[in-house]
């Protein structure tokens, strides 16, 4: 055989070529952006070929949001319930009444002041709007709007209409448009007016442009419309979804309040924590959420980048099934408690991405106690376990999602063996069922787990969106869920909710509190925190869990 | 070779209502409920029942399956619960960027494939035939997610000479849409910045998905031409005094390409499924990753959609590859 024949070598050239072709040619020209900096990558020059659209917006006014937001599924104001959804439709749209990120006092929006009064037998609250609010449209943004858009909330009854119908008792026929400027609701005395006002706040709230939705309402009230286009009176206006990849949002041009410094949005849905790392890191975003322990060390002296631990307001905790023997013994729940070891779950287990909370009042809410009484006791676990008469080696099964990762970083299979192992020491044998998260919620739903491992969040920004379903049996939610019934500590939260005077309301809190930490069912475990990777040429950034949009985009700028 | 054809789309036919019988089945075994799984926990029991007659999940499976099928004979492929769009919808846009993916690596293994494994064969034992061997061994061994890791590590994290995840930088807007295929599109519109951006974004998820099937045809390519070079038509043919280039390109490579091109419908289907690894490392919105997406989150209507555009793609390429034989080897024909 040859050994170097003309076609061979002539191949092997060509293939040098195609090689070269591939590598070689992007290596003399970088597309990504070196650095933060005047100069804008070469393919994103605005003078280029393909502008964006709207054509303005340059580098600097433009911010890259990189987040896992693989669970969008709408973006009406109306339906939307998803993390990744509220953070977009937050930005587009305005509710009457807000709070400012990290403040956790309601501020005029689109209603410049409000009255809450006791009319006899039901509660009146009067919104009046401010005059200058306008749509991205033109149009003025009246009472006739608001009615509109809270009633669209009613008749779709999608996933949060039951802030609207449950838990405010709002009814349609309660609603009125007093004048252009005036709307007046009237709520009845079992629903509070402040945590009305608190759902409000949240995309439930969200105004609509009723003659924009009316024109193309199609047959579910303008539902799948507004998914590929938008109509508020917020900052910034919906370019495009573009499903499962990303989300472009620009200015509103029309905005009539303050422009914003941004332009141009554009959030990606990147879900690997790697690929969010390498994000941060060449530039090609200029803010990136939910870092993992590993790369939030790898970024740690990254001169470009800053990292941002900001509060989330879930909680992780165990539910004990109160009817399941030997659970339904009050000892045996108080044993469970103090067998846990919370600083090494925090410390170890999360790397410190949270903070250790034991009551079902997270921090950051109105009526949070910051009582810790749990520490780590196994002498003292295993005498209240003696004095319930439970037996060594008692089995219980615990239930966790297969899912990956549980807020803070930790696997939740990790976690389950962490607090498996930790119940051994007091005798408890702990069998683990990791299963899907919709099969466990229907075995949770149904009163059939026995210990469950998961987590929650409150619906709305208020105390109370937790301290009912933790608390009330009767509202069919966590307490129900673990066949835990204290009729007179749900009577206490009702209070608690109706409570005007907030004095008076955050002592009800507290003993409320007091008593579901060694009473109840749950074992809370820790209150997760959001790391946030962020360009250091990025100003004004706040992550608040309790406001919604949690980042508001309007607020930022580049240097 | 009409009756052919027709033979070969009803077996298609019969592939289809195969194939969505079973995947029906599987979803009704999942001890999983969809409509739980797309309201998640603090959904009322009225709005779970409403979800339930909205997408017929209160029916029979057998009524399910028939209405369904029903409303596909009408090409309706349902609406997709995940994406609150028509399934039909939504294949349009993600099923062309995973064509693109899977083109550009069929024309990287085709290309290193086929041009390696004639030169290893060519030049057999030689340290260049070596090379090709380690490098198919390496490529037949090494999990695509931990190539395309490493890839995106090397040439976008640390060398920075191509872009990270997705189609095209963030910046850019997609050219109009003609096929799909951003590198097309952006070809048709004469937009030079898109194209080449569009090319970048595409070299590194296709090199990592190409590099198995690299692999594969290499070493098909290999033995398969050295058996053919070492047969005596070749021998009479070198005899005769035939130049190497005639008898390599003329004689040997013909009958040497039969095998390969079974070879090329194969890695064609791993290629698909090799997509769903690719795609989701690499940010790319195609068919894997949908079909990814879809599956965790319990959306049947888009599951089976994916399943349909499956059960098409497969038997039609192995029709193709049949055609090809057909070109190849008269032998087929005749038969």
């Amino acid at each position: 055989m040859p050994r170097s024949s003309p076609i061979s070598r002539r191949l092997l050239c060509f293939i040098g070529l195609l090689l070269l072709a591939a590598c070689g040619a992007p290596a003399a020209q970088p597309t990504t952006q070196p650095s933060a900096g005047a100069s804008a990558p070469p393919s994103a020059s605005p003078a280029g070929q393909s502008p964006a659209a709207g054509g303005t917006a340059s580098a600097k006014e433009t911010l890259i949001f990189a987040a896992d937001l693989s669970d969008q599924i709408s973006l009406d104001p109306a339906v939307v319930y998803e993390f990744g959804g509220i953070q977009v439709v937050g930005n587009i749209y305005e509710t009457l009444v807000s709070f400012d990120p990290g403040d956790s006092i309601l501020k005029p929006v689109l209603a410049k002041e409000w009255e809450i009064q006791d009319s006899g037998d039901m509660w009146t609250i009067t919104f009046s709007l401010d005059q200058s609010a306008k749509f991205a449209s033109g149009r003025p943004v009246t009472a006739d709007d608001v009615i509109y858009s809270w009633s669209r909330v009613l008749d779709l009854n999608k996933s949060p209409a039951f802030l609207f119908i449950d838990i405010a008792q709002l009814k349609k026929e309660n609603m009125r448009a007093v004048d252009p400027q005036t709307v007046e609701v009237k709520l009845p005395k079992t629903a509070s007016p402040q945590v009305f006002l608190s759902i409000l706040s949240f995309t439930i709230g969200g105004i609509v442009d009723k003659q924009e939705i009316m024109a193309n309402a199609g047959s579910d009230m303008g539902s799948t419309w507004l998914n590929d286009h938008s109509a508020g009176s917020g900052p910034y206006v919906l370019e495009r979804w573009e499903r499962g990849t990303q989300n472009v949002l620009s200015a509103n041009p029309n905005y009539w309040r303050q422009a914003p410094a941004i332009k141009r949005v554009i959030m990606r849905n990147v879900g690997e924590a790697a690929n969010l790392q390498a994000a941060i890191e060449t530039g090609d975003a200029d803010i990136v959420q939910d870092l993992g322990p590993e790369q939030i060390k790898a970024l740690e002296n990254n001169p470009d980048v800053q990292i941002v631990k900001a509060t989330a307001t879930t909680l992780v905790y165990l539910g004990m099934n109160a009817k399941t023997p030997p659970l339904d013994k009050v000892e045996i729940r108080e044993a469970i408690r103090y067998a846990i070891n919370y600083d090494e779950i925090v410390n170890n287990l999360l790397s410190g991405n949270g903070e250790v909370v034991q009551e079902i009042i997270p921090a950051g809410l109105f009526g949070h106690t910051a009582s810790k009484p749990f520490k780590q006791d196994i002498a003292k676990a295993k005498e209240l376990i003696a004095k319930a008469g439970v037996a060594e080696g008692t089995e219980i099964e615990m239930l966790v999602t297969a899912a990956a990762n549980a807020p803070g970083g930790v696997e939740w299979s990790t976690l389950a063996a962490k607090l498996q192992s930790d119940l051994q020491q007091i005798g408890l044998k702990i069998t683990i069922k990791a299963i899907q998260q919709s099969e466990l919620l229907t075995i949770y739903r149904a009163q059939k787990g026995q210990l469950v491992l998961i987590l929650w969040g409150p619906d709305f920004p208020d105390p109370d969106g937790n301290v009912t379903p933790f608390t009330n049996y009767e509202a069919k939610s966590i307490a129900w869920r673990n066949a835990w019934e204290a009729p007179d500590i749900a009577k206490l939260s009702q209070q608690a909710a109706l409570e005007q005077d907030s004095t008076r309301r955050a002592e009800l809190y507290k003993q409320i509190t007091e008593r579901v930490l060694h009473e109840g069912p749950y074992a809370v475990l820790y209150q997760p925190t959001r790391p946030f990777g962020v360009r250091k040429n990025v100003k004004g950034f706040v992550y608040d869990a309790v406001d919604t949009p949690a980042v508001s985009f309007w607020l930022l700028s580049k240097e | 070779m009409l009756r052919y054809i027709i033979r070969r789309l009803a077996g298609l036919l019969l592939v289809f209502v195969g194939v969505s019988v079973i995947t029906f089945t599987l979803a009704q075994l999942v001890p999983v409920d969809p409509a739980v799984a797309a309201l998640g926990q603090n959904a009322r029991d009225e709005q779970i029942e409403a979800f339930r007659r909205q997408y017929g999940l209160d029916r029979s499976p057998v009524e399910q399956y028939l209405s369904y099928v029903g409303r596909l004979l009408q090409g309706d492929l349902g609406t997709s619960i995940r994406t609150r769009r028509p399934v039909a919808e939504d294949l349009r846009d993600f099923l062309p960027a995973t064509i693109e993916l899977a083109l550009a690596a069929m024309v990287v293994a085709l290309i290193l494939g086929i041009a390696l494994g004639i030169l290893a064969a060519v030049r057999r034992n030689s340290l260049l035939d070596g090379a090709a061997r380690v490098f198919a061994l390496v490529g037949g061994a090494l999990p695509i997610f931990f190539l395309g890791l490493v890839m995106l590590a090397i040439f976008y994290s640390r060398l920075r000479w191509l872009p990270g995840p997705g189609r095209l930088d963030a910046l850019l807007q997609p050219p109009p849409r003609v096929t799909g295929m951003y590198t097309v599109d952006s070809l048709l519109a004469g937009d030079w910045t898109l194209l080449r951006n569009s090319l970048e974004h595409l070299v590194l998820p296709a090199a990592t998905l190409g590099y198995f099937s690299t692999a594969v045809l290499l070493r098909m390519t290999r033995s398969s031409m050295l058996e053919v070079l070492g047969q005596d038509y070749i021998r009479t043919a070198r005899a005769k005094g035939l130049h190497d280039r005639v008898v390599l390109l003329r004689h040997a490579l013909k009958n040497g390409m039969i095998p390969v091109l079974t070879t090329i419908g194969i890695t064609f289907g791993s290629l698909l499924s090799g997509a769903v690894l690719t795609e989701t490392i690499f940010a790319w919105p195609g068919l894997g990753r949908y079909a990814t997406a879809s599956a965790t989150s319990l959306d049947f209507p888009a599951v089976m959609g994916v399943t349909l555009i499956a059960a098409i793609v497969y038997p039609v390429v192995n029709t193709l590859v049949d055609i090809g034989y057909h070109a190849l080897d008269p032998r087929i024909r005749a038969g």
